[in-house]
């Protein structure tokens, strides 16, 4: 009863609360605009400003709305060049601070620009609710465990309070009473004196046995949660998660070729020649990026003549040789999430195998998905022939061979 | 019943002897020394462990592995550190470049994953078995992998300072560069500025196989000593005394032009007679061949020059004379002398007919034989007497292909300074002092010139494997200078060539002038007619080796020949009839195999013992022929000792062989010769075929309920739905198809077919996915048999027999992907099964190895792995060292013991292109899928395809009057398909 009190509690709260919130931001953004100036910050700026007071090659954008008035920054965004050339004192002194390198011109339409100037007036704010339902699935796990445990604590109760009951039954027509194990023995005795209930349990135990064996022969090979310690401490959640970054960024050959590809060092460099602290690890994970490459992040330069090490990074998703996978035949050509395989990796800290990657799996999948064929020309005369085969069966990937030996093994 | 009976051990016992007892109670009477044996340290330190030791490490190792069997393997991934931008790991790289190895010309494409090559594809022009396997030879272990001094390991910099100084030294005596012909401009001008800085400086080239009759012929002809061009696609009559222009003659691969020329289609096909004593690729492919003896060569042409000025001639030439008189500046005559005079002849019947600016252009000459062998006759008399004080070789190997080789090793020990080039430390290179090797043309930069105005360039496509210099970079090393790759460029660039561009093509033409020649001089001689009844020989290179350069290249040696069918030998070709005069013969032992007589021969000069004899059909009477390329000794693993060196032999005329005991085991993988009367092959005349397309190619009817039908039109099978999206078809044309084997190996090359090496060849069990089957015609045909009522038995035994001078035929067989497939049938575990683009798929992880399919293809393309032959050291070839595996396709899974394996149209390929179109959202083009067999032929005998797609070529040559399938009678429907062989018959 409790339990219903606390969820309609909460549910009250949280309806309030986004009430609440809903209402204010409707009074002050237009959200449209946020969301297109999202877009144009994530397109034009990002590479050199940060949403943070921290400086990357630009200063940090968090309350630049505030320092600056909105004029000051149309003239410098549109040719700060220019602006500093006027004379404008405020522009030759952020000139100076860094290092008298002048920010590129952006000529924004008046529209594009006030989107732009919404977005930074209204960074996103960022919700911490990922964890808390991290924390309840966690809940939700333990849950199983603890339940059998009460069921098995219940059931020794039982056996508890009967056998006092006989006892006290017994005591009360004067026969010997007998202690716990001392019925479990008797009981046990007269259960294997009958031949019967010794085969069935025989049959029972072998069937369990060969149950558990059957299942651990299917496990062999099959490492779904395969958690292996990597060369650097490389974050999948503040990388993809809280940054943002798409998986494509990084895992550029998806796209392209049959492996995802581990990104190379000097894409890490693209971001690590300026970010040289981590939020988790500070700068022990990402100096061992400039020790593989050879970088002094003091002078930011290469260090000239160094002996780069390469990162010998530990695979986690080993398919056999004998298959043949192709990235982007699931990337591009079937539109696949990276997540539909990979899971929650934008969650995890570390990165683990979500799917068992065997061949079951596979073939559940396209037994399930749809072909993607809307729009794609290759599609276009078999589209219309499997219509006509199927008619109004979804299309899956079964259906157009996806389930043959030789598409994955040749 | 109890029994109180005691029985005694012994005497002692029954005397009841307190050793009994003592015994008893202890084994050994006397204390076993351990102690001793412990405590003494020397000892325990001098023997080995203890039995108990043993069997702990025994447990411990048992233990060990079995744990360590249960762990997760760790697998490393290492990315690049700096990506370079071409290359997507996953994603194919092909790079135009150009094969020259001093032998084998072509411009071609190179297919390179992860900064490997790993193919070999023609780049808009026609390449051959050995160009294919060329990238194995990149990989091959036995190169030389740093520069030699006195055979001794040696660094760059001690070599290249000893060497300037030695050059530098040198007075009066002459320089000597030997090399092949040279293609690259730029090297000739490196050798230019070579001979400035050093004095006395020559420079020779030589052909392994000598073409210097032709050539001399040409400079009395025309005052250039250069080869033409033929165009063998303008020809109507083509007559080729001996020259095997289709697979080695000339070194160029006319096979292109020759089968432009032959299109029945459009009714017009060359008319190709081959007048020859060994039996050729060519001959093979000839319309009307004719067996002559190599001394009969000179005389018969003289007679063709005679007739066609209106003289009496040999009878033998009557429809030569009269095809050829009708189409005078439309004609082709060729012969493979070496002899200048007979090479005049020739010219004076080219002239006479006016091919000269029609279909042979000596204006716009070929350069790829340049060599002069009486160059190196005074090489070797010049270093004899001591007047060549350095000797530099490239791309040659004298010691082993030289026919005076002997005169030439010793002759080498009076010279001070000698220097070789070559890339492995062969017959020549360890008689030199300094070996400088040079690396692989898929390794180097350069450029060639094959004919006038015609040039093509070479790229490396990977960083050397070894400690390796190009030659280009030696000789401008000693001129203490580097950097052919901008010596190359800016020499180019300064000749207006867009570099760039040109070597994004691989190729660019000039507009050159023609050359000047002067007037045709006719000084041909007339041959009167000689009889010369003792044996003859003729030299050939096979259409696997050639000169042997690749010896060591298990891909060619495993490479069966086309008319032999053997592979990893060489042999005395003879015809039946001379072997059964001189008593010779070929037998088949209980497993099949083939045995054959061992002879010696002898020139007079030399002697060579224990020669194998292959009874071959079609040799011409009283002749024999000797492949050379084999016999190498320096070689390599896979080279050394395969077959005998012929090279001796190269200008012996007669010979003398004597039987002599013993037998000699073949791996020929051809054991029938002839189809017995059935249309395996289905073959007509142009003439018939003008009358009605499909002749030659009626289906046969079969008796139903629904009246008489074809067998495609009666089936009990459940059909596959084969009209939605794909249906890959492979269609062949026999008319097409030379036999040259160029698929065969691209074959190999593509999909990681191992190299099983000749024993398991002598035993059928090739692992070749292609294969191609070679029938002789028989002189007993059914009609024949009904007209002189011939009994069955005694025409089937004697259908069993080619003829002396057969008909040849060519037939590619690989898996027929058939669409009502005899194997899926009976495969217990249901690893074949198929697919619904019409391909009949193996699954090797699903394969229990039962071989039913095996047994149950009609076709008999299914292969079965013996063993493991990839990391097995009893198959010591490529796949079995790291380099050699470098070639191996990524895509494709190495098979393993046990399984099954075959053709599967390139299922790769197949899967890449559509997965391409379906990423850039648009359909298939009917080009661009493309089998490793299809896209490899010179002559576009294979054409591969969508027969879904109504515009797509092989659907129009599916629905041909001249496809048939083969075997149609068991109505296994394949989705390859055959094109019925035309030959020019009169």
């Amino acid at each position: 009863m409790t339990k219903y009190t606390y969820s309609l509690v909460f549910l009250t709260l949280a309806i309030f609360l986004t009430s609440i919130t809903s209402a204010f931001s409707q009074e002050t953004v237009d959200s449209l605009a946020v969301q297109k100036g999202e877009q144009i910050y994530k397109a034009n700026c990002t590479s050199c400003h940060m949403m943070t007071d921290k400086a990357l090659i630009g200063p940090g954008l968090k309350g630049v709305t505030d320092r600056r008035n909105k004029v000051w920054l149309k003239k410098w965004i549109n040719s700060s060049s220019d602006f500093i050339a006027s004379g404008d004192a405020d522009a030759i002194a952020l000139y100076e601070e860094y290092n008298k390198v002048a920010m590129p011109s952006y000529y924004f339409e008046d529209a594009d620009f006030e989107a732009l100037f919404a977005y930074l007036k209204n960074p996103p704010i960022v919700e911490e609710v990922v964890t808390a339902d991290l924390v309840l699935s966690e809940e939700e796990g333990i849950k199983t465990s603890t339940i059998l445990m009460i069921i098995a604590l219940f059931l020794l109760l039982l056996v508890y309070l009967l056998t006092s009951l006989k006892n006290k039954l017994k005591e009360s027509i004067g026969q010997e009473t007998e202690t716990i194990p001392e019925t479990l023995i008797g009981q046990f005795n007269s259960f294997i004196s009958d031949n019967k209930n010794v085969a069935f349990v025989s049959f029972a135990a072998l069937i369990v046995v060969l149950k558990f064996s059957y299942d651990t022969m299917l496990g062999v090979g099959v490492y779904t949660q395969y958690m292996p310690e990597q060369p650097i401490a490389f974050s999948h959640k503040v990388h993809a998660g809280e940054n943002g970054v798409d998986c494509n960024y990084c895992h550029s050959s998806a796209r392209k070729s049959k492996h995802s590809g581990i990104p190379s060092a000097n894409v890490c460099m693209n971001c690590h020649t300026y970010i040289n602290e981590g939020k988790i690890t500070g700068t022990t994970e990402i100096s061992k990026i400039y020790d593989a490459v050879g970088f002094d992040p003091d002078s930011k330069t290469y260090i000239e003549g160094y002996e780069q090490k390469p990162i010998k990074w530990v695979r986690i998703h080993n398919l056999p040789d004998l298959s043949y996978f192709n990235h982007s035949q699931h990337v591009v050509a079937g539109k696949v999430e990276c997540q539909t395989c990979h899971g929650p990796v934008e969650e995890m800290e570390v990165l683990y195998q979500h799917a068992s990657l065997t061949m079951g799996w596979c073939i559940d999948c396209h037994r399930e998905t749809e072909v993607a064929m809307e729009g794609n020309e290759y599609y276009t005369e078999l589209h219309d022939q499997l219509k006509e085969k199927y008619k109004g069966e979804k299309i899956t990937v079964d259906k157009i061979g996806g389930i043959e030996c030789a598409k994955c093994h040749y | 019943m109890k029994t109180t009976k005691k029985y005694w051990k012994g005497l002692a016992q029954l005397n009841d002897d307190p050793i009994v007892e003592k015994l008893a109670q202890n084994e050994f009477v006397e204390d076993l020394p351990v102690d001793q044996f412990l405590g003494d340290k020397e000892n325990l330190s001098s023997t080995n462990s203890s039995r108990r030791d043993f069997l702990k490490f025994l447990g411990f190792s048992t233990a060990a592995a079995t744990l360590a069997a249960c762990e997760t393997p760790v697998v490393k991934s290492i990315p690049y550190l700096v990506k370079p931008d071409e290359i997507i790991p996953g994603v194919a790289n092909y790079y135009a470049s150009t094969i020259y190895d001093g032998r084998d010309y072509a411009s071609v494409l190179v297919k390179t994953r992860e900064g490997r090559p790993i193919k070999i594809e023609g780049n808009k022009t026609s390449s051959n078995a050995r160009v294919q396997a060329s990238v194995l030879s990149l990989y091959d272990s036995s190169r030389l992998k740093y520069p030699l001094k006195n055979n001794d390991e040696s660094d760059w910099r001690t070599i290249d300072s000893e060497i300037k100084d030695k050059l530098l030294r040198i007075k009066n005596g002459k320089i000597v560069l030997l090399s092949s012909t040279i293609l690259s401009p730029t090297t000739n001008e490196l050798v230019k500025s070579f001979s400035k800085k050093y004095r006395n400086v020559e420079h020779l080239m030589i052909d392994s196989n000598p073409y210097d009759g032709l050539l001399d012929a040409n400079l009395e002809s025309f005052g250039v000593r250069l080869a033409p061009t033929y165009s063998f696609d303008k020809a109507h009559v083509i007559v080729s005394f001996g020259a095997d222009f289709l697979a080695n003659w000339m070194a160029n691969d006319y096979a292109t032009d020759y089968i432009n020329g032959r299109n029945p289609k459009s009714g017009k096909m060359s008319k190709h007679y081959q007048l020859e004593t060994n039996l050729s690729l060519t001959g093979a492919n000839a319309d009307k061949r004719i067996q002559i003896k190599p001394s009969e060569q000179a005389y018969l042409l003289s007679n063709l020059l005679g007739a066609l000025k209106g003289e009496s001639f040999d009878k033998r030439l009557t429809k030569i004379v009269k095809d050829l008189k009708s189409s005078k500046t439309k004609s082709i005559v060729i012969s493979n002398s070496n002899d200048k005079n007979t090479q005049l002849i020739v010219n004076a019947i080219n002239h006479q007919l006016s091919n000269y600016g029609n279909t042979i252009s000596i204006t716009n000459p070929s350069k790829l034989k340049q060599g002069n062998t009486s160059n190196v006759d005074a090489l070797i008399s010049d270093m004899q007497n001591g007047n060549v004080e350095a000797l530099i070789t490239y791309n040659v190997n004298p010691s082993y292909t030289l026919a005076n080789s002997k005169e030439f090793n010793n002759a080498l020990k009076n010279v001070s300074l000698k220097i070789s080039t070559s890339q492995h430390h062969d017959e020549t290179a360890h008689l030199m002092d300094y070996v400088c090797p040079d690396s692989h043309n898929l390794e180097s930069w350069g450029d060639a010139n094959p004919k006038h105005g015609v040039y093509s360039l070479m790229q490396p496509t990977i960083s050397p494997l070894f400690n390796t210099r190009q030659f280009q970079e030696s000789l401008l090393s000693w001129m203490n200078k580097s950097d052919f790759q901008s010596f190359q460029k800016n020499y180019w660039i300064s000749k207006g060539v867009d570099w760039n561009k040109s070597l994004h093509d691989g190729y660019f033409n000039l507009n050159e002038p023609s050359i000047k020649v002067k007037r045709f001089t006719d000084n041909s001689i007339s041959v009167a007619k000689k009889n010369n009844e003792s044996i003859e020989l003729e030299i050939y290179e096979t259409v696997a080796l050639g000169d042997g350069r690749q010896a060591n290249n298990p891909w060619l040696q495993e490479l069966p020949d086309p008319i032999t069918r053997a592979c990893w030998d060489n042999y005395l070709t003879i015809s039946s009839s001379t072997a059964d005069k001189l008593g010779l013969s070929n037998w088949n032992v209980s497993n099949g195999a083939m045995n054959g007589s061992l002879v010696n021969i002898t020139d007079g000069n030399n002697i060579l013992e224990n020669v194998p004899v292959m009874i071959t059909p079609g040799q011409a009477q009283n002749t024999v022929g000797m492949a050379v390329g084999y016999g190498r000794t320096r070689a390599g693993k896979a080279g050394d000792n395969v077959g005998f060196n012929a090279y001796p032999f190269l200008n012996t005329k007669e010979l003398t062989i004597t039987k002599i005991e013993g037998e000699y085991e073949f791996a020929s993988i051809q054991l029938h010769h002839t189809m017995m009367g059935r249309d395996i092959v289905k073959e007509t005349s142009l003439a018939e075929y003008i009358k009605d397309p499909s002749a030659g190619n009626h289906r046969e009817l079969y008796h139903t309920y629904k009246g008489k039908l074809p067998s495609n039109e009666v089936s009990l099978y459940e059909e596959h739905d084969l009209e939605t999206g794909h249906f890959w078809n492979l269609s062949i044309d026999l008319t097409s198809c030379v036999g040259c084997g160029e698929c065969v190996v691209a074959c190999q090359s593509e999909n990681n077919i191992p190299v099983v090496g000749k024993e398991e060849m002598r035993k059928s069990r090739d692992m070749h996915w292609l294969r191609i089957d070679r029938y002789f015609s028989s002189d007993m045909t059914k009609e024949l048999s009904k007209e002189e009522k011939i009994s069955a038995i005694t025409m089937y035994s004697e259908m069993e027999v080619p003829s002396e001078n057969p008909e040849v035929v060519f037939q590619p067989v690989m898996c027929m992907h058939c669409n009502h497939a005899p194997c899926e049938n009976v495969c217990p575990v249901a690893a074949t099964t198929h697919s619904n683009e019409g391909l009949n798929q193996m699954t090797y992880n699903r394969c229990i190895g039962t071989r039913y399919c095996a047994n149950n293809c009609p076709y008999k393309v299914r292969r079965f792995n013996w063993f493991q032959y990839s990391e097995n050291e009893k198959f010591d070839f490529h796949m079995n060292d790291d380099l050699g595996k470098m070639v191996l396709n990524p895509d494709v899974v190495v098979r393993s013991r046990g399984v099954i394996e075959k053709c599967s149209m390139c299922i790769q390929k197949i899967q890449e292109v559509k997965l391409t179109a379906k990423r850039e959202g648009r359909p298939v083009k009917d080009y661009e899928a493309q089998t490793a067999c299809s896209s490899s032929c010179s002559t576009n005998a294979l054409v591969f395809g969508d027969s879904n797609n109504k515009e797509s070529k092989v659907w129009n040559l599916r629905n041909d009057e001249r496809a048939y399938d083969l075997l149609d009678h068991l109505n296994v429907r394949p989705s390859v398909f055959y094109q019925t062989k035309i030959r020019n018959k009169a």
